[in-house]
């Protein structure tokens, strides 16, 4: 095919002008503008486009010229119906179950309306345990169960009742509250000096505030009494006691008496009263709750005293023992006669027994609370003076306060130390009758630890008063360590009390000393007498106490109320106070702290005369 | 939902769930004056999610029994009002869809809910999905409510704020746990 020559140049179309904008040669772009003209017409050739065609066979004209063949096919697009699974979605069907308790506050309401005066208010105490309520096995029925499992820790209960205290429990003691407070029949049996006392009136006090209790009955031996009142006023001051005592009309009245939250009483007066108790018919004699103290009293189910306490008409029964089985299994029998009667029975097996008081009886001992006790643990004895001791302790201080007023400006210091002394051993024993309400307790306490297996140091300022005691307490093996023991004697005396086991009671002076005692054999201190000076009883304990042996020690200060003892420790307690308010913070030990001459004769209200001549520097006369 | 108001005092509602592998889940719900004292105790009986709601409720499954079903039985079953219903177990907050009373969650110690409001945002990517839960401050505890109700942070510091110093909001979830398993053991 020819090219067609219709290709018009830029000359013909005019644009020739136009040009040299680049001169391929020079590198430089330059514009030239010359004069333009309409292009000349171009020449027009006529060609015949007529092309000529020749057929030459491919096939494809019978190709193109077939009818197409068109199929139809049915092609189903439904397909298969799926199978449904429907899954049902049913909503759970719930059930509840509830479980109301009746409203605390409103049932509490206020403090009781006829409670003593408390004392000034402390701070509540923030305890670091929380001590939960546990049901007890006994308690079958759920919703009683839940009660006791939903209420807050007993710490909380007390707090949220303002119920104060002195001083913070110890952990162990907020767990036996927690025994105690949801039983019906309970046996405490901590081992002496552990605070059984105290754990009862906390648990008996909570039942009281929440209306679980209205009416109790605490029974106690008779030197006990004025120790329990102490107690109550230090663990329960709002809650009113009332002791049964005086002539027979009186009690009775007492007894009887419907409105009073706490009554007192000793086990002898059960037996003796035990026709009113049988006979009333009032509220006054029937019990919520009746705590039997040193319970061991009422182990011989046949003695009139057991029979007389079984005749108490009573709801909840609590024993405090520290010698629950004190000779044999059979003593807690005739325990449990009065708190389950029939639950064992005297041939019972020691084990099988076991099995059975498990969820009643809580004991611990000092080694299994040890690491929550401190080193010494001091508790004072407050006892009263026996009929005939008093008889003669008034006589005495009579005579002497006159015999010393009638010598006028003559009178000197050792004349006032002669009656002191003279009292003070009235104190210790009534020298016609040989009563003592200090042995009267040493002994029940003696039992109680021999029983556990532990021993006693018993320190007193009189050799004749050790000699007294060495007499009295011959089934405790008694062993002397004082001034008329020989040196030569006194290691062979300590080596015999570290290893003989019968040998449970070591008699020491205060004056006694220079030879470390192992305390490791000796957890229990009785001073049975005070000495002047506090620093020369701490000198003793700590002489015998040495650093590093196991087991903390119980300290107990016999003090008869009423008498020159509790004013001596008056002045001495003042004097403590005094010197640890000034010298607080003053490191090293406390000084030795006696009393001045003006303060030995203001103990008989006498004047100090101005001849009074001085036996010893005045800060240690009495030391 | 509730009855009555409980008196003039302060009424504080603990709503816990236990699941206990063998058996199920159960719920408890207690009721608490203000002296931590208990007024009312609400446990279920136990339940247990089919295979089929385990798939087709995926995520949302816990919130349902937790909150829905669980939470909203035991709400209905109390005859007191508290002023707030407080649970250690977040997918209970779903209770709050149900009830006209706060709903708090009381975190564990030292954990937090991975959604409260304290989440970290990044400027080079995208934010993350807005927290759902919002955490708040009363006395020494940290609480959390859904941030769909965050406005009772206001009605629950008016209504605890007196106690918080005092009142230890995670014990009375020891006690529904233990008296569950009182229930459970006594049949």
């Amino acid at each position: 095919m020819e090219e067609p020559k219709s290709r018009a140049s830029m000359g013909d179309l005019g644009l020739a002008g136009i040009g040299g904008l680049c001169a391929p040669d020079s590198g430089a772009a330059s514009i030239a503008v010359r004069s333009w003209r309409p292009p000349q017409a171009p020449n027009v050739v006529a060609e015949n486009l007529a092309l000529g065609a020749a057929v030459f066979p491919t096939g494809w004209n019978r190709a193109v010229a077939r009818q197409p063949e068109i199929k139809a096919i049915r092609q189903e697009t439904k397909g298969e119906t799926p199978r449904v699974v429907s899954v049902p979605i049913r909503h759970p069907v719930i059930r509840a179950r509830s479980f109301l308790f009746p409203d605390p506050v409103a049932q509490l309401g206020a403090p009781p309306a006829h409670a003593s005066p408390a004392p000034a208010p402390q701070a509540p105490i923030k305890p670091a345990s929380r001590t939960r309520l546990k049901p007890p096995a006994d308690v079958i029925k759920l919703a009683d169960r839940l009660r006791y499992v939903l209420q807050p820790s007993l710490e909380t209960l007390l707090e949220s009742r303002s119920l104060t205290f002195p001083f913070a429990p110890f952990a162990y003691q907020w767990e036996g509250v927690a025994f105690l407070y949801p039983r019906q029949t309970a046996i405490l049996a901590d081992e002496m000096g552990l605070g059984k006392t105290m754990q009862a009136i906390t648990a008996l006090r909570l039942l009281l505030h929440a209306g679980e209790a209205n009416r109790v009955l605490l029974v106690c031996p008779k030197p006990l009494v004025t120790n329990w009142q102490r107690e109550f006023h230090v663990w329960a001051p709002e809650i009113p006691l009332l002791v049964i005592e005086g002539d027979q009309a009186r009690r009775r009245w007492q007894w009887e008496l419907p409105d009073v939250p706490v009554k007192l009483a000793n086990y002898e007066l059960l037996h003796r009263d035990r026709e009113i108790l049988e006979g009333s018919q009032g509220s006054g004699t029937d019990f919520d709750l009746v705590i039997l103290d040193e319970s061991q009293r009422i182990k011989n189910r046949l003695s009139a005293t057991s029979q007389a306490a079984r005749a108490i008409r009573r709801r909840r029964v609590w024993a405090m023992t520290g010698t629950p089985i004190e000779n044999s299994p059979d003593d807690l029998v005739g325990i449990f006669d009065f708190l389950m009667p029939g639950y064992l029975a005297p041939s019972m097996a020691p084990r099988r027994m076991a099995r059975a008081v498990g969820d009643y009886v809580l004991r611990r001992t000092k080694d299994q609370v040890l690491a929550d006790l401190p080193p010494k643990l001091f508790r004072d004895a407050e006892l009263e003076l026996t009929p005939s001791q008093r008889e003669t302790y008034t006589l005495a201080e009579e005579e002497g306060v006159l015999r010393l007023t009638e010598l006028g400006d003559s009178v000197t210091i050792q004349h006032v130390f002669e009656l002191v002394l003279r009292l003070k051993q009235i104190c210790n024993f009534d020298p016609a009758t040989g009563d003592s309400s200090k042995l009267e307790r040493l002994e029940a306490d003696l039992e109680e630890l021999a029983a556990s297996g532990r021993k006693a140091l018993v320190f007193s300022q009189w050799v004749d008063t050790l000699q007294r005691l060495r007499d009295r307490l011959q089934r405790f093996g008694p062993l002397e360590f004082h001034g008329r023991v020989s040196p030569r004697q006194r290691e062979a005396v300590l080596r015999q009390f570290r290893e003989d086991p019968d040998r449970r009671v070591l008699l020491i002076s205060y004056g006694a000393g220079g030879v470390g005692l192992n305390l490791q054999f000796a957890s229990y201190v009785f001073l049975f007498d005070r000495w002047w000076n506090p620093a020369i009883e701490d000198q003793a304990i700590n002489r015998a106490h040495r650093i590093g042996s196991s087991g903390p020690v119980t300290v107990t200060r016999f003090l008869v109320v009423d008498t020159i003892e509790e004013r001596i420790d008056r002045i001495l307690q003042e004097k403590r106070e005094l010197f640890d308010t000034v010298f607080a913070s003053a490191a090293g030990p406390r000084p030795k702290i006696g009393l001045t001459q003006q303060q030995i004769f203001s103990l008989f209200e006498l004047k100090c005369p101005a001849s009074a001549v001085p036996s010893a520097d005045p800060r240690g006369a009495a030391a | 939902m509730h009855v009555s108001d409980a008196k003039s005092n302060l009424a504080i509602g603990f709503l816990t769930v236990i699941d206990y592998p063998e058996h199920g889940l159960f719920g408890g719900y207690l009721i608490l004056n203000q002296l931590s004292r208990p007024l009312e105790f609400h446990c279920t009986t136990p339940i247990k999610p089919t295979r089929a709601q385990q798939i087709l409720y995926g995520p949302t499954l816990q919130p349902y029994l937790y909150g829905e079903q669980i939470g909203r039985t035991l709400a209905a079953s109390a005859k007191t009002r508290p002023v707030a219903v407080l649970t250690d177990r977040e997918p209970a907050l779903a209770l709050r869809e149900f009830v006209d009373v706060p709903v708090v969650l009381v975190p564990e110690q030292g954990g937090s809910s991975a959604d409260a409001n304290d989440a970290v945002y990044r400027i080079d990517a995208a934010h993350p999905t807005p927290a759902r839960l919002t955490a708040f401050s009363l006395g020494p505890h940290r609480l959390i409510v859904p941030s769909s109700s965050a406005a009772d942070r206001e009605a629950v510091a008016a209504a605890l704020g007196g106690i918080a110093d005092s009142f230890d909001f995670r014990e009375p979830f020891e006690r529904i746990r233990e008296a569950i398993e009182e229930a459970r053991r006594g049949g």
